[in-house]
């Protein structure tokens, strides 16, 4: 839940939405009427769970009050210690508000958003992720998780709500050794030194892409070392060999035949791959070698195709869409 | 889930570089509320996820609804389709008597799903503001119970009413058909219904962003794949739940599929409201200008940027409460003394 908080308060930095929208997402999700104060202005402004603007009014003494240094008080009207969640939806209320004033840094991202933009100057970018507590010296990883993702395992970590172009996707860095994140669907970065951890990020959002959940809820960059780099920089636009994998990839058995080819080094192992008769298989392999404009099994027909299967998987995702089960929750 | 941007394509953003029709972005307010509402209700719902929704999208507890309101309610069981037994809950008033204006409330969750608690937060209000009374029922769900079930049971439902209207409270002049979703289309061929057959006097029909068409041929259908609440797919799966082999038919019902009706004449005045960036955009205001053209009286408002169902999932926003305040007055007017 607290993920989800961070993520619906970026939507609303983002869109600029104004003051009583915050306050009212805040109260919200909260159960209880969230407030602010600004000693600049004079304003006090008051909303309801329901969203409608209530009597300006001091907040009681046994309110949670989160004070910035210039003057700017928020609240959420609520006796007694907050539980975790909502002492989050109060500092993240504040912090969107403080931004919509202007009072924060001038980009209005949190430190790994910015840690792991690659216009950032190298240097810079290392300062950033040593100010939120990482070892310079020691290598590290990015993994990338849907909000959605389930954890068996959470370690305390560096770990934030980022905005891609896929939505909004949890991010968090861990050490070199990856067996540190145990949660499915995820995506693990290739271990770099922190001033080159925006390359370890791009690699984590190709594996996170290449998950296909139940069957492969967890993606190693590490397994496909720079074919995911190459993948990662490559434009979106179209390319050889992909195209004719549509066809293939139709068939029920596409998939699975074409990642034991690619997996094996011969017919006879891509059979016991698959779990298929050598002679289904070898059926299936004419088939897909029809649809090909060249052989798989030839050259460099291999790495054609291994490629092309890993570009045809992309856009063909089905990660960030799927929604935990029954089962999982 | 969530637009990058307030504008965006209608291509999704698994979908690669190809670039479609543009479409409307969602409202900022309510792109916040989508980032809470994501694993609860996913936008794709594929048949395997029914079960999963019939537990995520399950009415809150009887108790909760009622928490602090002076609303007394009872449940009734009435004749459905086939003469089987439904259930209905009856809201009413603490301390109101006499024959009131009432409510028949059709639940929304894609025919397969929620119950006769799901979404009810706003329609109850009006039984404790206005005392009137809401008549929430459990019609049947696809696929278990395909076409006719859930149509039947909630024309059963209206008649019903009409018939045992004083022992009930009912005002048999200011009976109100009201369905969110898959309600709203069950709602708009209910009125159908009762004026092709004779049945009970409607006196309104409201319509939130309805469920009417299953031909999936419109625009807005093919332009929110994967974001928001309930997308193409979704609908789909819902479609082929009621309707199996005749989806997409001839065969099909104009009374199961209302935007299939030709003749919208002698309907009861409809309010209809729908958000611009959602796949019942079109459907919803083909409808209002069809009942225009036969002469009827439609009040139509398209909420720019809004998601499926908006009201419900984010209440708290601006635009939600807009939505709100403008659905009530209208209300109002049309039912009230």
């Amino acid at each position: 839940m607290s993920l989800r908080v961070i993520a619906c308060f970026d939507e609303l930095v983002r869109g600029g939405v104004n003051v009583q929208a915050l306050l009212s997402a805040g109260a919200s999700m909260a159960g209880s009427v969230a407030g602010y104060a600004d000693e600049q202005s004079g304003r006090t402004l008051r909303v309801g769970p329901d969203g409608e603007a209530l009597a300006p009014e001091e907040p009681a003494a046994t309110d949670r009050v989160c004070k910035t240094e210039d003057g700017l008080s928020v609240w959420l009207e609520k006796a007694g210690p907050l539980a975790m969640n909502d002492e989050m939806i109060l500092e993240r209320l504040a912090l969107s508000i403080g931004l919509r004033f202007g009072r924060n840094p001038p980009d209005g991202r949190r430190g790994l958003s910015a840690a792991l933009d690659p216009d950032l100057p190298r240097p810079a970018r290392a300062q950033l992720l040593c100010a939120l507590g990482l070892r310079p010296t020691e290598q590290h990883r990015i993994v990338c998780l849907p909000l959605f993702a389930t954890w068996r395992r959470h370690p305390h970590t560096v770990e934030d709500v980022m905005n891609t172009s896929f939505g909004p996707i949890h991010v968090a860095v861990v050490g070199s050794t990856a067996d540190v994140v145990d949660a499915r669907p995820c995506g693990v970065g290739a271990a770099m030194a922190l001033e080159d951890l925006d390359r370890s990020f791009r690699t984590a959002m190709v594996c996170l892409r290449l998950c296909n959940p139940p069957a492969v809820p967890i993606v190693l960059a590490d397994d496909y070392g720079g074919l995911v780099e190459l993948l990662a920089t490559s434009p979106a636009g179209p390319l050889l060999d992909v195209d004719p994998l549509d066809e293939i990839m139709a068939h029920p058995w596409g998939a699975e035949t074409l990642d034991a080819l690619i997996r094996a080094g011969s017919i006879r192992q891509a059979a016991r791959l698959a779990d298929v008769h050598h002679s289904t298989m070898q059926s299936r392999i004419e088939e897909i070698q029809q649809a090909l404009p060249f052989d798989p099994l030839d050259g460099f027909g291999r790495t054609r195709i291994g490629i092309a299967y890993l570009v045809w998987r992309l856009p063909h995702s089905p990660v960030l869409s799927a929604p935990p089960t029954a089962q999982q929750r | 889930m969530c637009d990058a941007d307030g504008v965006s394509s209608a291509s999704g953003p698994l979908d690669g570089p190809d670039v479609r029709r543009p479409r409307p972005g969602f409202d900022a307010e309510l792109r916040g509320g989508l980032a809470l509402v994501g694993g609860m209700f996913p936008p794709t719902i594929t048949p395997d996820l029914i079960d999963f929704m019939r537990t995520s999208y399950a009415g809150p507890p009887i108790e909760e609804l009622l928490a602090g309101r002076a609303i007394s309610v009872r449940d009734e069981v009435f004749p459905g389709h086939c003469g089987d037994e439904v259930i209905a809950s009856v809201f009413t008033a603490e301390g109101v008597t006499g024959a009131r204006p009432t409510v028949l409330f059709l639940h929304s969750g894609g025919l397969m799903f929620g119950d006769r608690f799901s979404g009810l937060d706003r329609v109850i209000e009006w039984v404790e503001r206005w005392g009137i009374v809401l008549v929430t029922i459990e019609y049947r769900l696809a696929p278990e119970f395909p076409d006719p079930y859930p149509r039947d049971d909630c024309y059963a439902a209206l008649e019903w009413l009409a018939s045992d209207a004083d022992r009930l409270g009912i005002d048999r002049d200011r009976l109100m058909v009201a369905g969110a979703s898959a309600g709203g289309g069950l709602a708009a061929g209910v009125a159908l219904a009762a004026r092709d057959r004779g049945g009970p006097a409607i006196r309104a029909q409201l319509l939130d962003y309805p469920m009417l068409d299953d031909r999936g041929a419109t625009p807005s259908t093919a332009d929110f794949d994967g974001v928001g609440v309930w997308d193409r797919v979704s609908n789909e799966t819902g479609w082929q739940a009621l309707l199996g082999a005749a989806y997409r038919t001839e065969a099909v019902s104009v009374y199961a599929a209302p935007a299939r009706a030709t003749d919208l004449t002698g309907l009861p005045p409809a309010f209809i409201d729908v958000g611009s960036a959602e796949i019942f955009r079109d459907e919803a205001v083909d409808y209002a200008a069809k009942l225009w053209r036969a002469g009827g009286s439609a009040e139509l408002h398209v909420w720019p940027g809004g998601f499926h169902a908006f009201d419900i999932f984010a209440p708290h926003a601006a635009l939600s409460r807009g939505m709100i305040a403008t659905r009530d007055a209208w209300v109002a007017r049309v039912l009230l003394d």
